[in-house]
Order: structure tokens, then sequence, then C-alpha cells
């Protein structure tokens, strides 16, 4: 488990990789995090809830509701051309940070 | 399994988000809770082990509708829209009134929309009705100032003025004595007290002045039921003769002499010439019987030894509880009917009478207060014709909207609505502004009423006066909106919208226009005529002849300490010597002394010719007394009609001579010559012959009957208190100083009082009559400025709603004069309705002014006639600007649109 600290720069960024391939729903959305990260990382409803409605204002996701027959009504969110390039500029500095932090922490004074 | 929606739209309050944001919110956050509930169910949880997980997603439901109305920032509602919304929501038997102001505040939030759209017909409309309401405002402050607020002291209602009737005058002064067998004899008041102008000189190091106090009963701070702020007020042992050495100090002497010396209570302060001890100051907002009174000290009456006869002091009480000014008034009445009949020889045919003391303070002022807020209340609704005015020619700009919007299923009741909400938005900005214009307006009125109007010191903007304009706002709102919302709303759908790009005027719009435009003109020649009558009346009471000539003199009051000048002869060889100092300066041509001033009323004393048989006690007749130096007509500028004025030779101990005026010799010697005569007068003087006779003069105002007038020589009725009255030559305020180093050269320690031109006293007693006047004629200007800008819009609008027709008409030959006639004509036909019912209305209206004009009358030909041609006159003109336009329409291009 993380802590809320750490977790909290990453959300956005979490929900945004997921719905890049395709469009998923909320609660899958939750769940995939969860599963992805072998239960070490969880977002709980409230907080990520307005994650996508925020996400959604600034207008890099888009919630479309869609009704399938025998199926339960949900709103499904696709990555929109600017949450894509805002991805690909989060993913970019996040490697480089990751990067970075671990080139600090591995290197040993020889 | 549980509604998942219901669920969440109960716990979740989103009131900043639109109602479809919400909806859309509920519908996801319950499809998630759902999900978990499902997903609970799959892995093979019970049921209600189920409902238990997906409950536990979500705890704080305050922080998630926060969280979510913060991230949905961008879908959040107008903040007015939202206080709306907010009061809808609000549940319960309340809910009805709640949501009507939701409905309103929302109707309002598109009112100001619609109103920010149109900038210069709400600038126009909103200043109009700000003049209106402001106006209405600033007069209402000084109503409620003056009439409404109770006088300063505690249960106010309590105090009453007690006078004595007498049989020749009726309400008076109090005598003395009777005062002090009224407290001791009646069972209808708490308290009784007295109190009279106690004038007192005191000698600062800048030098000597002269203050206005009163003498009072040591109870009166406890009848007041106001305490000292500091120290205490008088005990009943400081009430007796020569015990008196006391003084109360009003708060703002003690700021200005004192420097606000906290332990100045128990010092002493010389006052005429004799020590005496400060024992209290009074509280900051503290006044009796007014303003101008600095100080209080214990009158000292002496119940041995007073007078019955002659009445100088005021009486004031305090009701017990349950007694009510009637049974006060019973009583008094029949306590001062025994003392008539017990002291027959002062007192016969006197009685009394009890009035609230706000009452006798207030009561002379009210009707013309109250005409002046019917004048206001005429103004306002005047503004409001010209605003519903302007609102219908914009309902007809906007029929096609609202057109629109009813073929759009609006009703009319809401239509109306929205028109209304549009003109209260109007009403309630004008009001704001009136609130700031009566702001500024206070105290130019209190500059102008000063010495015409009784409190109008205390006139402020308070919580009455915002509810006034407020509810005048509101009012004004309605009056003007309803008109022009319904003719709106009425207009039918279909006509408007098949015609297409052109506005059409329903008759219905351009009759009510003119029906208030007629009424508009009416109500400014109403208050039109009120002005002039008002006008030509000050005229006529400002050109009375006085009898005096009050141009080039100075008058100035001096008051001799009695510790240096205790008896007559010193007063006398005092002022004998003043004067002749004063005489001899250049510039100055003559000078002298009385009692009272011009225009100020004065003594008045019973009169018997010797020789005649007496009249009934209590019937004597009476006549006004003035002890004057030999120089007085002279410096008043009067003529001596026959035989001669006082000289030097006629002294105290000389044969006591009098000089009467023409009233009084056709008064008491009607076809006979009274010179030789001898007077018995009421002060004791018996046998003084009459040497000569003058003409007269109106000493108790200008619109007062002459009152018969007796002259005295100074020397045989001194008092140590005189105005002198110096003629000069030049401007009388340039000898101000020279007066002042000359008395100061005689006696360092007596102040001179009141120094002013004599025209000053003769303008103050016409103030009230100039404030009304002065408002009256204000708000007619701005009735005829309202009046012209509403028949000038008017015109003008229906020049553009009719040029087609008109460039028509000058296409088959109509002459530009034609066209002018038809445009003015058609305008100056309202204005000449408008005048027509406005004379009918001036005449009925009329009589309420009546009671303040002076020898005009309220039917007065020439004031309905100027006033009539006036108004035509700049109607005229106002209908004259539009038609020159309509006049250069060029046919050809009205044509080819």
């Amino acid at each position: 488990m993380f802590s809320p600290e750490l977790k909290k720069g990453s959300t956005e960024m979490l929900v945004l990789s997921l719905v890049e391939t395709r469009p998923r729903h909320g609660y899958e959305i939750g769940k995939l995090i969860e599963s992805r990260s072998g239960g070490r990382i969880t977002f709980a409803l409230p907080t990520l809830y307005p994650t996508l409605l925020r996400l959604e204002n600034r207008g890099l996701i888009k919630g479309r509701w869609v009704e399938k027959p025998g199926a339960r009504d949900r709103c499904f969110y696709r990555l929109t051309a600017e949450g894509r390039r805002v991805l690909a500029e989060k993913r970019a500095t996040w490697l480089d940070f990751i990067a970075a932090v671990s080139d600090v922490m591995s290197a040993t004074d020889a | 399994m549980r509604n998942w929606q219901t669920f969440v739209r109960d716990r979740l309050s989103m009131p900043a988000l639109s109602p479809e944001r919400q909806e859309r919110i509920v519908r996801e956050l319950a499809a998630q809770m759902e999900d978990f509930y499902r997903d609970a169910i799959a892995r093979g949880l019970s049921e209600a082990e189920a409902d238990a997980h997906a409950l536990a997603q979500i705890t704080d439901w305050r922080g998630i509708a926060r969280d979510v109305q913060r991230a949905d920032r961008a879908h959040a509602r107008p903040r007015l829209e939202r206080m709306a919304n907010m009061l809808d929501a609000i549940p319960g038997p309340t809910g009805g009134i709640l949501q009507m102001t939701a409905h309103v505040l929302r109707d309002m939030r598109f009112a100001l929309r619609q109103l920010v759209r149109a900038p210069g017909f709400s600038a126009v409309a909103i200043v109009t009705l700000a003049l209106g309401i402001g106006i209405t405002s600033a007069i209402f402050s000084v109503v409620n100032g003056v009439l409404l607020r109770p006088l300063p002291y505690p249960e106010p209602d309590a105090l009453v003025r007690v006078h004595e009737t007498i049989p020749q005058y009726g309400r008076f002064s109090v005598a003395p004595a009777t005062f002090l067998d009224w407290r001791d004899q009646n069972a209808a008041f708490e308290r009784l007290a007295v109190y009279g102008g106690g004038s007192g000189t005191f000698i600062w190091d800048d030098g000597p002045e002269r203050l206005s106090g009163a003498v009072v009963s040591w109870d009166i701070f406890e009848l007041l039921r106001t305490a000292p702020a500091l120290g205490g007020g008088f005990t009943a042992d400081q009430d007796r003769p020569g015990a008196t050495d006391v003084i109360v100090l009003s708060h703002g002497l003690w700021q200005r002499r004192f420097g606000a010396d906290p332990n100045v209570v128990g010092t002493s302060v010389r006052m005429d010439g004799a020590p005496v001890t400060i024992v209290g100051v009074m509280p900051p907002d503290f006044y009796f019987p007014s303003r101008t009174y600095e100080f209080w000290r214990p009158i000292g009456l002496n119940p041995g030894n007073e007078s019955r006869g002659s009445h100088y002091l005021g009486v004031v009480g305090r009701l017990k509880a349950g007694v009510n000014l009637e049974q006060a008034d019973t009583e008094m009445r029949g306590v001062s009917e025994r003392l008539a009949q017990q002291y027959p020889d002062d007192s016969a045919g006197e009685s009394a009478e009890v009035l609230s003391l706000h009452e006798q303070v207030v009561g002379r002022i009210r009707p013309a207060l109250m005409t002046l807020m019917v004048a206001v209340g005429v103004v306002v609704l005047i503004a409001c014709a010209n605003v519903a005015n302007l609102l219908l020619v914009r309902a007809s700009v906007r029929e096609k909207e609202v057109a629109i919007r009813t073929a759009l299923g609006a009703g009319r009741r809401r239509l109306v609505t929205q028109m209304l909400a549009e003109s209260l938005v109007l009403s309630l900005v004008a009001g704001a502004l009136g609130i700031l214009l009566a702001y500024l307006a206070i105290p130019a009125i209190q500059t102008l009423s000063a010495g015409g109007i009784p409190r109008v010191d205390d006139v402020t903007i308070d919580g009455s006066v915002l509810a006034f304009t407020l509810g005048a706002s509101v009012l004004t709102g309605i009056i003007f909106g309803l008109v022009p919302a319904w003719q709106s709303s009425r207009d039918s759908t279909g006509a408007v919208l098949k015609e297409g790009g052109r506005s059409s005027v329903g008759a219905g719009g351009r009759w009510m226009r003119g029906v208030l435009l007629v009424g508009e003109v009416a109500l400014s020649l109403i208050l039109l005529v009120g002005a002039a009558l008002l006008l030509r009346s000050f005229d006529r009471l400002t050109s009375v002849d006085p009898g005096f000539r009050a141009e080039g003199v100075l008058a100035f009051q001096v008051a001799l300490p009695d510790t240096a000048y205790p008896d007559e002869e010193s007063q006398i060889d005092f002022f004998d010597r003043f004067l002749e100092r004063l005489a001899v300066v250049p510039s100055v041509s003559a000078v002298s002394s009385v009692q009272t001033l011009p225009m100020r009323g004065g003594y008045v004393l019973t009169v018997e010719v010797a020789g005649q048989p007496p009249a009934e006690p209590g019937e004597e007749p009476a006549a006004h007394h003035r002890a004057v130096t030999p120089d007085y007509f002279k410096t008043l500028d009067m003529s001596l009609r026959q035989g001669r004025t006082f000289t030097s030779e006629d002294s105290m101990t000389s044969q006591p001579v009098a000089i009467i005026d023409e009233a009084f010799a056709a008064r008491f010697f009607p076809g006979t010559n009274p010179i030789g005569e001898r007077l018995n007068i009421g002060n004791g003087t018996d046998n003084a012959e009459i040497v000569g006779i003058v003409t007269n003069v109106s000493y108790d105002g200008l619109d007062a009957p002459q009152t018969p007038t007796m002259y005295v020589p100074q020397s045989q009725d001194m008092v140590d208190t005189q105005w002198v009255l110096v003629r000069s030559d030049g401007d009388p305020v340039a000898l101000s100083n020279t007066v002042r180093q000359l008395l100061r050269d005689l006696d360092g320690n007596v102040p001179t009082m009141g120094m002013n031109p004599l025209t000053t006293t003769v303008n103050d007693s016409v103030a009230p009559q100039r404030f009304s006047m002065l408002l009256i004629v204000m708000f007619g200007g701005v009735a005829l400025f309202m009046a012209a800008v509403g028949l000038y819009g008017v015109v003008a609008y229906s020049v553009s709603l009719r040029s087609r027709e008109i460039g028509l008409r000058m296409a088959i030959g109509a002459q530009p004069g034609d066209v002018l006639r038809m445009i003015v004509g058609s305008g100056m036909k309202l204005a000449g309705i408008g005048v027509a019912i406005g004379i009918v209305g001036a005449l009925a209206l009329s009589r309420l002014v009546a009671t303040m004009l002076f020898e005009v009358a309220p039917s007065d030909p020439v004031s309905y006639a100027a006033t009539s041609l006036l108004l035509l006159v700049i109607a005229g003109l106002a209908c004259y600007i539009p038609a020159r336009r309509a006049m250069r329409i060029d046919p050809m291009v009205i044509l080819q649109e």
C-alpha cells in the first residue's frame, strides 16, 4: 500500500492510460487499477469519481452513456485527442522522473 | 436489491450544479455502487453482505458532494440561480412563499440581463425613478424625523404641555403662582415641572459670552427620565429662592468650554458675576426645551410670593400610568377654574389646556409637511407614468420576443410576472440611488429649513426611512410595470409573427401611452399650480409693508449682569452711555433699544382708558406694550402721525407718558383725538398721558393681523436685557466690530448676543413659508421636466413609427408645414386634455394649500393661467423637436424601403 500523497500525483495519469486503448466505465477503471497493481494501488469511489469528472471537465476524456440490450446502462469514458497529447506528455515526464529517481537512489559512492 | 439511484439522490446534495448535471452524476454513482453490489454477489456474498459492501464504498456523502461539485465547476450554475434553487429545495409549509421568491429571483436575473442589454433605456428609466424616489425619501425622512419619531425622552407618550387659557388670547404661558397651585392640586401627573428662559453671561479667557439656558423645576430631568451623564441633577433643596447657585451643563457646552473635563462636577463657574457650582453634565443627545439651550438652573420659585398675573413660564408634565390626555385635560380645567374663582382679580375666566408635548412641538408644521408629502407623491406618480410609457414603447419593440415566447407556451401569467420582474429591478436600482439622493439632500433641507421646522436636526436616514424607500420602490415598480406588462401580454401572437419584420403597434398600446401622457401632464399641472400659488403667496407676504424699514439696521442683545447693575438707575445709566457712544460713530444715523425685536411678538398688557368704565375682570382689552428709547421710531424709520416722540425729558421721575399707534387709536379712540388722554396699563402704570401717534408695525409677523400697540419711555419701564438697534448709512454688518469694541470699552464683562442685520429677523419670520415654497417650486420644476421628456419621447416614437405614412403623405403632396401641424397637433391634443384635467384636479386639491396661502385665493386665476400656458409652451417645444425631424423625411427614401 502506498500513502495517499504518493498516489495523488499519479491518479489522473493512471485513469488516462487505462482508457487509452478503449473506452471503459468507472467501476472497470477502479478494478483495473487494483488488479493491474496487484492490489497495491486502490482508489476508493469518492476519490476516483471526482477525478473522472475533473478530467472530463478539462476535456481530456469524454463520457458517453451506452445502452446495450441485456446490459445495464453505463457511462463509458474514452480518451480525447487532447487527452492523448496530455497522456503522452505525462508518461514521458513520469518515465524521466522514475529514471532520475532510481539513478539517484542506486548510485553508490565509488 | 435497493434502488441505487434513489439511494444516491437522497444523499447527495449538489445545489451548485445544474439539474441535468446532478442527474447524470447520480446516475453514474448509482451505477458504480450497483457494480460493487453485483460483483460481491458474484463472489458469493449474501445479499445483505453485498449490500453492506456496496454501502461501505461511500461513507462521507458531504465530502464526495463537495469534491464532485468542485470537479464539475464548469457546469456550475450562476449564483443567483443557485440561491433560487436552494430556496426551491427547502421543503415544508413555507415552501409556497420561498418557491415564489425563488421564481422571482430567477425572473430578476433574466430581467437584469434584459436591462443591461438596453443601457440607454435603463439609464433614463432609472434616473427618472431615482429622482422621484429620492425626493420622496428625503421628504419622508423629514416627516419621519419631525412628525413620526417620538421625542427623544423615554416613554415620551406620557409627556404633555399644560397651558393656561386666557379669555382674550386663548392658549398662553403660565403664571408662576398658578403653576405652584397646579402642582399641589392635581392628581393626574406623576410630575409637573416648569421651565423658563434663563440666559446667562459667562466670562471665559477670550471674553464674556451670553448663552441660552433655562431655569427649570428641580425634578425636570426625572420628569423627562433622562439622567445626567456626569454627576446628578438638582435636589429639591436647590430649587428654593436664594439657593439656586447650581448648574447642569449641556454636553456641547461641556465639550466646548470645559474641554470635556471628567472632573468638572463640583467645580465652580462664574455666571452673571456670581459663582455657581456645576452639579451635572447631560448626555450628548439630550435637549430641552430645544437644542439652543446650553445649561439648566433651578428656577427657585417662592411659594409665598409669586405672581399670578404675569404669564411667562412653560409647564410640562408626565401623566400618571393609566391617566390619558383627556382625563388630565378635564382635571386641569377643573383645577384652573377653581383657581379662577378663588383669585378673580388675577385669574378671572382663566382655564387650562393639556396638549401632548409632541403635538405641541410639531403640530404647527404638520400641514406643511403633509402637503409636501402629497407633492412628492405626485412627482413619483409622474415618474411612474414616464417610465411606464418608456416600458410601453420598449414593449412594442419587444413584441416579437413576447409573441415567440407565447407561441412556445409561456402563459400570460408567466409573461406578466417576467415583465413585472423587470420593472421591479428598475425600481429597486432606482430606490438604491434614491436613498443616496435623499442622503445628500438632507443637509440641504436642514439648511433651507433652519428656524422654520422644529426638530429638523433630528432628521436622519434610519430604518423607517429605508423601509419606506423599499416600499415605495416596490410599489412604484408594480405601478409602472403593471400596465405595460398587461398590455404586452395581451397583444395577439399571430398578428405579430405574421407581420414579418415590421413592428405593429397595437392600437391599445398607443391608446395607453396617450392616457399615461395625459395623466402625466395633468399631474404636472397640479404641482405647477401649487407651486405658483405658493410663489405668489410668498411674494405677497414678503411685500407686506411691516411698518418699519429693516434695511440698514444692525440688531443685537445686551444683557447686564445683575450683580454689577442691580437697579434700574444703573441699567438706564449703562444703556444711556452705550447708546450715546454708538450714536457718534460715523455712518450711524440713529440708535435705540427695546426689549423684543419686531416680528417676534412681544409683551401684551391689559390697558384701560382713564375715565371710561372699567371692563369686567378677565375681559379687559389688551395691547402690545413696548418700552423704547427716544430714537426708536427714527431707527426703524417709522412716521409720527400726531403729537411728539419721547425725549430725554421723559424720565423715571417725570409724568408717565405713552405713544400709541394708529391701530390703537382706531380701537380705543374711534372718532376722537387721543392726544392728552390717559391710560391705566396692566403693569401698574396709571395715568400715562398719550403724547403722540405713530404708524403701525407688524410685530407678530408679516401675516399676522395688526395688534394695537402702546409705547412707553424705556426710562419708565426698564429691564436689564435689551435689544440694541443701530441704523447705519452703509452696511450694518460692517459696524459689528466697532459695536463690540465700544461695549468692551464700557464694560469688559458684558457680551453681545444674536448680532445680525434686522433683515435676517424679518427673513427668519417667513422661513416656514419659504421652505414650503422653495420645495414645491422645485418639485414643480422636476414635474415639468419629466412631463416634457415624456411628451418628447412619445411624440418622437410615434414619428419614428409613422415615418412611412409621413413619407407617403409627402409623396402625394403634403407640405412640410402640414406634417409639422399634424405631429405637433397630435401631441398638443394630449397636452391640452392633460392641462384641462389638471386644472380641474388642481382646483379640487388646492384646498390642501389653502391654509398656507397668504392673500392669494386657492383658485387664483393668474396662477392657473400662467402655469397652463407654461406647460403648453414646454409641451409645444417637446413636440416641435421630433416634428422637425418628421418634416425632413425624404419620401423617396421611405418609398424605396
